[in-house]
């Protein structure tokens, strides 16, 4: 019986309307509800929480060590990031133009311009 | 696209090259999780590390709840409430650490109430002491939480990624702990000659126990130690003796700015080693104490049995509810 009454679940959560769901960590609940009620008492008496999710453990593929080795990324992906094209800087200022970079573009939210 | 998977085929490694595997692991400072390789002396030594830590959480709970009802006002009890429940959370967070590396042995939460209920899993020596007035409420909270966050905040960095994460959120509401008990000190140092007494009186109970806290500097004294397996595989960085030398250093100034006198006549600070020299505790009696011969080590476990056996009947009712 006690065997069976324990399972496994793990713990993510918002802590505002625009933040990503984060692990929080894991916890021992018979069911679903309990899951959530044990949550909110286990890891949010204090920091602000929008939203939580409890998912099962065994719901959960997740990777073996062997197969987290093979995330390792080789260090040739340029051309994917802004990294490959940071020459740009020098050739707009050759035109007296600024560059329009990430800092740049990230701060028109709002519709302001500047 | 072709099928690549055979090129990842995972080499098939002996013993010896998956220890060889590991410390390089641990030397450059990777994290091991749950469902990593590790060798059995790495994983025997965090369960009994974090199952004594785990349950001397939710042992040293009691202690404190009992001056819940008599705490002095409403804020006081909302206070030293909060911190039961941090404590009880906490026990909650490292017995789960503990239980997925008990999972490959096969025992469950079940086995480790049994191994604290036979003696089997002991917890820090403070938990068995009585707690006979406010002042005590209030040195556990300043100085057994300070002595506790100086041996956490020192495995941080710990080399089990489970452990350090758990660590991470105990220690964040460690510090509430420590200035929930200062302030409780500080209006009984600033208060009436009674309550000055009160602290000093108090001070002088718990000093040996606290220097006791950090277990002996060699396993010479007690027959066992587990600093250097712990060091050496980097779950901690300092040893016993570097930690209380750490707890001097802090709080010996501050517990003299209040006007409080150390029990230890011999007590200073020796520039020549810059070392703190002191009276040693009685490690005679501090074994006793852990094998369950503290003052109050039977009640304290009669009551965490009683409330285990009392709600066992909730324990089979949702097991029902199990699909």
């Amino acid at each position: 019986m006690t065997e069976t009454f324990y399972q496994e679940f793990e713990i993510f959560s918002k802590r505002t309307p625009n933040a990503a769901f984060t692990h929080q960590f894991s916890l021992l609940a018979p069911n679903k509800e309990m899951a959530l009620l044990m949550a909110q008492e286990n890891f949010m008496r204090r920091e602000p929480v929008v939203d939580i999710w409890v998912v099962k453990r065994e719901d959960i593929r997740g990777m073996t060590p062997d197969e987290k080795q093979m995330l390792q990324r080789l260090d040739n992906k340029d051309y994917r990031t802004t990294k490959g094209y940071g020459y740009l800087k020098k050739k707009w200022r050759h035109y007296e133009q600024q560059m329009l970079d990430e800092k740049e573009i990230m701060s028109w939210q709002g519709g302001d311009s500047k | 696209m072709y099928d690549a998977t055979h090129l990842f085929e995972p080499p098939v490694m002996t013993e010896e090259e998956k220890l060889e595997r590991f410390k390089e692991r641990i030397e450059n400072g990777e994290k091991i999780e749950a469902d990593d390789w590790m060798p059995d002396f790495y994983r025997d030594t965090l369960i009994k590390l974090i199952s004594m830590h785990g349950i001397s959480e939710i042992m040293g709970a009691l202690p404190e709840k009992e001056w819940v009802p008599k705490a002095p006002s409403l804020r006081r009890k909302l206070g030293i409430m909060a911190k039961v429940q941090d404590e009880m959370g906490h026990g909650q967070l490292l017995l789960r650490v503990v239980e997925d590396l008990m999972k490959p042995y096969g025992k469950t939460r079940a086995d480790l109430m049994d191994d604290l209920f036979t003696g089997r899993l002991k917890f820090h020596n403070v938990f068995h002491m009585p707690t006979r007035s406010w002042a005590d409420a209030g040195t556990i909270g300043w100085l057994v939480d300070g002595a506790a966050i100086i041996t956490q905040t020192n495995m941080l960095g710990a080399s089990y990624g489970p452990y350090a994460r758990a660590l991470q959120r105990i220690c964040a509401e460690e510090v509430f702990h420590a200035q929930h008990g200062e302030s409780i000190i500080m209006a009984l140092a600033e208060g009436t000659p009674e309550q000055k007494a009160m602290i000093q009186e108090s001070l002088d109970e718990w000093w040996e126990s606290l220097l006791m806290f950090f277990g002996p500097a060699t396993k010479e004294t007690t027959g066992t130690s587990k600093q250097d397996v712990t060091i050496a595989y980097k779950i901690r960085t300092k040893t016993n003796e570097e930690l209380r030398q750490n707890f001097f250093t802090k709080y010996v100034p501050r517990i003299r700015s209040l006007g409080l006198v150390i029990p230890d006549p011999t007590l200073r600070f020796d520039e020549e080693t810059g070392q703190w020299i002191y009276a040693q505790p009685d490690w005679t009696e501090f074994k006793k104490i852990i094998q369950g011969g503290g003052p109050r080590s039977k009640e304290r476990l009669a009551l965490r049995q009683t409330s285990y056996q009392n709600n066992a009947w909730v324990r089979e009712a949702l097991a029902e509810t199990i699909g």
